[in-house]
C-alpha cells in the first residue's frame, strides 16, 4: 500500500464535470437495430397458414386460429398464427422456419397495454404500429432450418428412352426418398388437396422411419392404386405443398411409388388382410377403371359380392388404354389390379353393357349398379377436312397401341391439342416413327401459349427432349387434302390472345400468320366424352342430367335411386378423383345395403 | 339473318320499327330453340334450352328497349361501349343439326348464327349515316357479339377439355 | 498483511469432528444472506453461523432458481433446445449456446464453416468482457463502493449495443445455432466495435486508479478468501479462481477450440489468490479480451457461409452418441454433456456451470472464520451465477 493508493481514488471526481451517460428519455428515440428481434409482422398476402411456426415453438406460444376473412383454401389452411407475448421467448425460429418467408419481426420493441390478454394477437391481422416498420429481424437470404431442394429423380437420358416403351422413371433409392422425406414439413396441406385425402405426411414419415410395411397400409387405407397414382397421378397435392414457395415441393407422387415398390406382392396382401364375410348383397360394377375398381375394392372388402364388366379385354380403363407403358408400365398396374381380385372382385371382360348385356338386366340382377364408363371418345375440331380416314382421334390411337395392333406410324404427322394426352399420342407415335421410319416428324399445336398448356410442365419439357416439334398458339383452320384426296397436313393460324381477363375463352387471331404444318396424318387431342349410349333412351330420359353428364349427389348416387356413378364420366378426367369417386359411392351403397338390412 | 329481312330492315326508319324487327328475329330464333330441344337426347337439351332462354332474354331486353322514352339517349351511351368481336378457333361452318344433333353441333350452329347475326347488324350500321339509327344498329350488333363471346366460352369447355 | 489462519479456537469440535454448536448457549447466531440480499449474487441464500462478527459455520442453499432446463431439452427437439439453453446463465449466455451447438454438431457429424468459427470466438469474447464489467462492478459494490458499478454497467451497455447489432438481441442473443450462426456481421461492425473496446478501456483504466489503486479496496480484499493451490483439483476449481493462485488453467490455451489456436495470447495468472488477485486477473483477462477481440476482427474472414446444411429441423434425428464440449467462459470451464440416443430428442443434457463447484463446497470451506462484513465480498469473488448451479 502506497500514497498512491489514498490519492488515486480521488480521480473519480472529474466525473463530476462529466455529461451523465444516462439519458432521461430513451424508449422515445432509440429505435431498436436492423436485425432486431421486435415484434412479430406477419404478411398476409405470403402466409399459407402451414403452422410450421406452431410446430417449432418449444415455448407454446403459437395458436394456429382461423381468422375471419381468410378463406381456407388450396394450399392454404385459412389459419394463421396467434402469437402469445406471455410466452415467447423472441428466439425467432418461428421466423427461420417459415416456409414462405411472410413472418418476420419488427424492430420495434415498445408496447404498451392496460389489458394483458391483447398480448395474445394475430400479427398481420390486428393492426399494429409496428406493421409497415423497415427493420428488424429477418431470416437469414438462405433458409437453413429445412432442405429446399428436391431430390433428383433417377430418369433415362432422352437417347436412351426415345427408341422404346420402356419406364422412363427409375424410382427414388432408399437413401434417396429418405433424404426426400426428411424435407416434408408435415403441415398437412396435401392432404386437404388431395382428393382422396391420403395422410401423405403419415407415409412420408413412414418413409423416413423405414417403416413400409406401415406405409402400405396407410396407402391402402385411402387409395388401392398406388402404383398407378405412384406414377401417374396428376399431383395437385404438390401444388399446395408448403415447400413449393421457397423452393421444390415435395415429390410427393415419387414417395409414394417409392413405398409400394418396396413391397413384395405377397406382403401387401398380408398387410390388408382379408375381405369381410360374404353379406349376400350383389353390386354390379360398369367399367375396370380406377372409379369402379376402387369401388369394388371397398365394396368386396365390405363382403359384398362385386361384379365388374369390362368392355376391353383388360383391367385398368384410361390407366391402361390412355396412358402410355413409358408413363405406366403395365405390370405396375397389374399388381394394383391382382390386389383388387384377390379380395374376390369378379372382372368380366370383353362384355360392353348396351351391346352383350343390357343395362335393365343389371338392374334387375344386382342390388346396386355403379356406372364408371370414363371419357373414351375423343372429340374432333369439325374442321373442314377432319372427316379424312388419316384425321384420327388420340384416344383410338391410344387403346391400339396398348391392344397392340399393328399401326402403319405415318412419316409425318401433326397433333392437335396441348393437354397430356397430346403428349402421350405425339410420344408414343414419335417412337413408332422411329422404329419403323429411323426417324421423328411429329409437329404438335395447341392452341393455348406455352404459360397456359394444360399439360404437365415435365410432360412439354420431355416431349421436346423427344423432338417434338411444339407449336404453341396456332388455332386449326382446316386439313389440307390435295386434288387426289392425299391428306398433306393442317393449316393453322397464329393465335394472339387466347383468354380474356377472366381467364375464359375468347380467342383473336392473326388471319395473316397463316401457316400449313406438314403431315401425313393428323391427330385431334383436344378432349373426350363419354359414350352414354349404353344408358338407351328410355333411361337418359329418365336421369336427371347436369350440363351433359350424369346428374349426380355428393354421395354419387344418380336420380335413379339403384344406379352411382363416378369418376371421369361425371367428374372429369383424373385418376385420383376418380379413386376418391369410387371410395364415395362405396360408401353410399355400403350404407344403403345397411339401411335396408335394417328395415327387414 | 334473310337477304329478304335485310331488305325489311332497311326499310324500316324509325328506331322502334328497328327494334320491333329485330325482336321478331330474336323471337323466331326463340321458337327454333324451343322446337329443338325435344328432339335432342336429354344429356344435351341443357344447352339448346340455354340458347332459347338467351333469345328470350334478348327479346325481353329489346321489347323494354322499344317501350322507353328515352331511347336515343339509352343508345347512345350503349354504343359507347362497343364490344370486341374475335373470329373463332374451329373456324365454324354452319353444320346441317339433323335430327339428334350433339352438343358440339348445336354449339357451332348457334355460333354460326349469332355471327352472321352480329355481321350483318355491323353492315347495315354501316350503311347508315350517324344518327339514332346508325347507333341502333350498333347496340343490336354489340348484343350479338355478347352472346357469340359467351357462347364461344362454353364451346372452349365444353369440346376443348384438353384431354387430361 | 499475512493472513491468520484459524483466529478461532472456538467452536469445539465433537468426537465425529463436526462442529460443536451449541445455539442455546447464546454464543452463536444464526444469520441468512438471501436468498433476497444486495450480498449475493442472485438469487441464492447462505446460512451462516456466527460467533460475534467471526462466520463458524456456512451452508449455502440453493434451488431458489430452478427451473429444470436439463428435464426440459429432454422432451424438445435438438432445434428447439437452442433458445433454450442461453437462459442457464443469464450474464453470459453465450456459451450454452456455443457448448450446446458444438455438441450437437459433433454427434450429428456436422461441419461448420469457419466464418462461423471466427464470429463464435468473437461473440464468447464479448460475452467475456460482459460478464467481467459485471462482476468488477458487484465486487467494488460488496464492499460498498457502488461507483464501479454505474461505471462498468454504462460501458457493458456500449457492449450490449453491439450485441443488439450483431445478434439481433441484447442479453438473451440466442445467434450461436446448431450449423453455425445466424448472419455475417453487419456493415460498419469493426469500427462501432473498436469505438466500444475504447471506451472499456478508458473506463478500465479508471476502475484500475479508483477500485484496485484504492487504500481501502486493498485493506478489505489483500490477504482475504485465499485459495490454497492444493485445493484446486480437489475442488474443481477453474478459470480465474484457479489462475489467481499461480497455475494457468485456461481451456482456451490447454484443450484449444474455436480459432483460439489462430490467436496470440498467455494465460492471465496471479499469484497471492485472494479477493484481490482474483479481481486482478479478471481485470486483465478483461484486458486480454479486448485484444482477442481486436485481434479476430482482423484476421476472421470477411465474408462466406455462415450455416452448414442442416436436415429438416423439425424432424431432425441424431445417432446414438455422447460427447462433452467444454469451453473457458469468464468463471471457468463451462462444459455441455449430451447423450444422444437416435431419436429426435436429447437423451441426456448435462451441463457444468464453474460456479456449482465454485460457489457450494468450495465456499462453505472459505467462508469459515471470515468476518462476516467480508461474506459478501467473498461470494462475489468466486464469481457466482446461481442460474448454472441449478440448472
Amino acid at each position: 500500500m502506497s500514497i498512491r493508493d489514498v490519492l488515486s481514488p480521488f480521480t473519480a471526481w472529474k466525473n463530476l464535470f462529466r455529461d451523465p451517460v444516462t439519458i432521461a428519455d430513451p424508449l422515445n428515440e432509440r429505435p431498436g437495430a436492423a436485425r432486431y428481434r421486435g415484434f412479430h409482422k406477419n404478411d398476409m398476402d405470403k402466409c399459407i397458414g402451414c403452422g410450421t411456426c406452431e410446430t417449432i415453438c418449444q415455448n407454446g406460444a403459437i395458436d394456429m386460429l382461423p381468422v375471419s376473412g381468410v378463406p381456407a383454401k388450396l394450399g392454404d389452411s385459412g389459419l394463421r398464427p396467434r402469437i402469445d407475448y406471455g410466452r415467447c421467448c423472441w428466439c425467432a425460429l418461428c421466423v427461420d422456419v417459415c416456409m414462405t418467408g411472410s413472418l418476420t419481426m419488427s424492430n420495434e420493441y415498445k408496447w404498451v397495454e392496460s389489458n394483458p390478454d391483447l398480448f395474445r394477437f394475430t400479427p398481420g391481422v390486428d393492426k399494429k404500429h409496428w406493421d409497415n416498420a423497415e427493420l428488424g429481424y429477418q431470416r437469414h437470404a438462405e433458409k437453413h432450418l429445412t432442405p429446399g431442394e428436391r431430390v433428383e429423380m433417377p430418369e433415362l437420358e432422352p437417347a436412351a428412352r426415345i427408341g422404346s416403351f420402356t419406364e422412363i422413371v427409375d424410382g427414388y433409392s432408399i437413401e434417396q426418398a429418405k433424404l426426400e422425406a426428411d424435407r416434408c414439413v408435415s403441415c398437412g396441406l396435401c392432404i386437404a388437396t388431395c382428393p382422396a385425402h391420403m395422410a401423405i405426411p403419415d407415409y412420408i414419415k413412414a418413409v423416413r422411419d423405414g417403416d413400409y410395411e406401415r406405409g402400405v397400409q396407410l396407402l391402402y387405407e385411402t387409395n388401392p392404386f398406388s402404383q398407378v397414382c405412384g406414377r401417374v397421378c396428376t399431383h395437385r397435392c404438390e401444388d399446395s405443398c408448403a415447400a413449393r414457395h421457397e423452393g421444390d415441393p415435395i415429390a410427393i407422387r415419387w414417395l409414394k411409388r417409392h413405398i409400394i415398390d418396396q413391397v413384395p406382392q405377397e406382403k401387401v396382401l398380408e398387410l390388408i388382410g382379408k375381405p369381410a364375410a360374404p353379406t349376400g348383397k350383389k353390386v354390379a360394377i360398369i367399367g375396370a377403371g380406377p372409379a369402379g375398381l376402387t369401388a369394388a375394392f371397398d365394396l368386396a372388402r365390405k363382403g359384398h359380392a362385386v361384379t365388374v364388366f369390362e368392355a376391353q379385354a383388360a383391367a385398368g380403363g384410361m390407366t391402361r388404354y390412355g396412358i402410355p407403358e413409358y408413363r405406366l408400365p403395365y405390370d405396375a398396374l397389374d399388381k394394383d389390379i391382382a390386389v383388387i381380385t384377390a379380395m374376390g372382385v369378379d372382372i368380366q371382360y370383353n362384355q360392353r353393357v348396351g351391346t352383350d348385356i343390357a343395362m335393365q338386366q343389371l338392374q334387375s340382377d344386382y342390388d346396386a349398379v355403379m356406372l364408371a364408363i370414363g371419357l373414351h371418345q375423343g372429340r374432333s375440331t369439325r374442321i373442314p377436312g377432319s372427316d379424312h380416314p388419316q384425321v384420327r382421334k388420340a384416344v383410338d390411337l391410344l387403346r391400339q397401341i396398348t391392344t397392340g395392333e399393328k399401326i402403319e406410324a405415318p412419316k409425318s404427322m401433326v397433333v392437335i391439342g396441348g393437354g397430356n394426352v397430346a403428349m402421350d399420342i405425339a410420344r408414343s407415335m414419335a417412337r413408332l416413327q422411329l422404329q419403323q421410319h429411323g426417324e421423328i416428324r411429329v409437329t404438335l399445336t395447341a392452341l393455348e401459349d406455352k404459360a397456359h398448356f394444360l399439360a404437365d410442365p415435365v410432360e412439354i419439357k420431355e416431349s421436346l427432349e423427344e423432338q417434338i416439334n411444339i407449336l404453341d398458339s396456332r388455332g386449326p383452320q382446316a386439313c389440307v387434302i390435295d386434288d387426289s384426296g392425299k391428306l398433306l397436313g393442317l393449316k393453322t393460324w397464329k393465335v394472339l390472345s387466347i383468354f380474356d381477363a377472366e381467364r375464359r375463352f375468347a380467342p383473336q387471331y392473326d388471319e395473316s400468320d397463316e401457316q400449313i404444318h406438314e403431315g401425313e396424318m393428323v391427330v385431334e387431342a383436344i378432349g373426350q366424352m363419354a359414350d352414354v349410349s349404353l344408358l338407351g333412351n328410355e333411361l337418359t330420359e329418365k336421369l336427371e342430367w347436369n350440363r351433359g353428364r350424369i346428374q349426380i349427389d355428393s354421395n354419387g348416387r344418380t336420380s335413379e335411386n339403384w344406379l352411382w356413378s363416378a369418376g371421369d364420366c361425371v367428374k372429369g378426367p383424373d385418376v385420383i378423383n376418380a379413386v376418391a369417386d369410387g371410395h364415395r359411392v362405396a360408401i353410399s351403397i355400403d350404407s344403403v345395403f345397411t339401411q335396408q338390412e335394417a328395415k327387414s | 339473318m334473310s337477304e329478304a329481312s335485310i331488305e325489311r330492315l332497311k326499310s324500316k326508319t324509325t328506331l322502334k320499327d328497328i327494334l320491333e324487327v329485330a325482336t321478331e328475329f330474336e323471337r323466331t330464333a326463340r321458337d327454333f330453340y324451343a322446337a329443338l330441344a325435344p328432339k335432342v337426347q336429354k344429356n344435351l337439351r341443357y344447352l339448346v334450352q340455354e340458347l332459347a332462354e338467351e333469345e328470350q332474354r334478348h327479346y325481353d331486353l329489346f321489347t323494354q328497349m322499344a317501350e322507353r322514352d328515352d331511347l336515343e339517349q339509352q343508345l347512345q351511351t350503349e354504343v359507347e361501349r362497343p364490344v370486341n368481336d374475335h373470329k373463332f378457333s374451329d373456324c365454324i361452318h354452319l353444320p346441317d343439326l339433323g335430327e339428334q344433333p350433339d352438343d358440339q353441333a348445336v354449339l357451332q350452329y348457334a355460333l354460326k348464327r349469332e355471327h352472321a347475326a352480329m355481321e350483318q347488324y355491323h353492315s347495315l350500321a354501316q350503311s347508315t349515316e350517324p344518327g339514332a339509327i346508325h347507333d341502333l344498329f350498333l347496340y343490336l350488333a354489340n348484343e350479338e357479339t355478347k352472346h357469340k363471346n359467351e357462347l364461344e366460352k362454353v364451346y372452349y369447355e365444353t369440346v376443348h377439355s384438353g384431354g387430361v | 498483511m499475512a493472513y491468520q489462519p484459524d483466529r478461532s479456537q472456538y467452536p469445539q469440535k465433537k468426537a465425529d469432528g463436526t462442529l460443536d454448536i451449541d445455539l442455546a448457549s447464546g454464543k452463536y447466531l444464526k444469520l441468512w444472506q438471501g436468498p433476497q440480499h444486495p450480498g449475493i449474487t442472485g438469487n441464492m441464500a447462505i446460512e451462516l453461523t456466527v460467533c460475534g462478527d467471526e462466520v463458524v459455520e456456512g451452508k449455502t442453499h440453493v434451488g431458489y432458481l430452478h427451473r429444470g432446463f436439463e428435464k426440459l431439452m429432454e422432451r424438445r427437439t435438438f432445434m428447439q433446445c437452442f433458445p433454450i439453453v442461453c437462459r442457464i446463465c443469464v450474464p453470459e449466455p453465450d456459451f450454452n449456446e456455443y457448448c450446446y451447438a458444438a455438441a450437437v454438431e459433433e454427434l450429428a457429424g456436422l461441419e461448420v464453416p469457419e466464418l462461423a468459427h471466427w464470429i463464435r470466438t468473437l461473440i464468447l469474447e464479448m460475452g467475456r468482457i460482459n460478464s467481467y464489467l459485471m462482476y468488477l462492478g458487484g465486487q467494488a459494490g460488496a464492499f460498498g463502493q457502488g461507483v464501479i458499478g454505474q461505471w462498468t454497467t454504462y460501458v457493458r451497455d456500449l457492449m450490449l449495443d453491439r450485441f443488439e447489432e450483431l445478434t439481433g438481441a441484447r442479453i438473451y442473443h440466442m445467434f450461436i445455432i446448431p450449423g453455425g450462426v445466424r448472419d455475417n456481421l453487419p456493415e460498419g461492425f469493426a469500427a462501432r466495435m473498436e469505438t466500444t473496446l475504447q471506451e472499456i478501456e478508458s473506463t478500465l483504466g479508471d476502475v484500475e486508479r479508483v477500485m484496485f489503486h484504492n487504500a481501502v479496496f486493498k485493506k478489505r480484499a489483500v490477504g482475504v478468501g485465499i485459495i490454497a493451490p492444493e485445493l484446486l483439483d480437489s475442488y474443481g476449481i477453474t478459470g480465474p479462481n484457479a489462475r489467481a493462485a499461480g497455475v494457468a488453467k485456461d481451456v482456451r490455451k490447454d484443450q484449444p477450440y474455436l480459432v483460439y489456436p489462430e490467436l496470440d495470447f498467455e494465460a492471465v495468472t496471479g499469484k497471492d489468490s485472494d479477493i484481490y488477485t482474483r479481481a486482478d486477473v479478471r481485470r486483465r483477462d478483461l484486458l486480454l479480451s479486448i485484444d482477442l477481440i481486436r485481434q479476430i476482427l482482423v484476421k476472421m474472414p470477411k465474408s462466406g457461409a455462415v450455416m452448414t446444411k442442416l436436415p429438416n429441423v423439425l424432424h431432425w434425428k441424431i445417432p446414438r452418441g455422447e460427447t462433452y464440449i467444454r469451453g473457458e467462459c469468464s468463471r471457468g470451464e463451462y462444459g455441455y454433456y449430451l447423450v444422444t440416443d437416435g431419436s429426435g430428442y436429447p437423451r441426456r443434457v448435462n451441463v457444468r456451470g464453474p460456479s456449482y463447484t465454485h460457489s457450494i463446497a468450495l465456499f462453505e470451506r472459505l467462508v469459515v472464520n471470515a468476518n462476516i462484513s467480508d461474506v459478501a465480498a467473498l461470494l462475489v469473488s468466486l464469481h457466482t451465477y446461481p442460474p448454472e448451479i441449478e440448472r
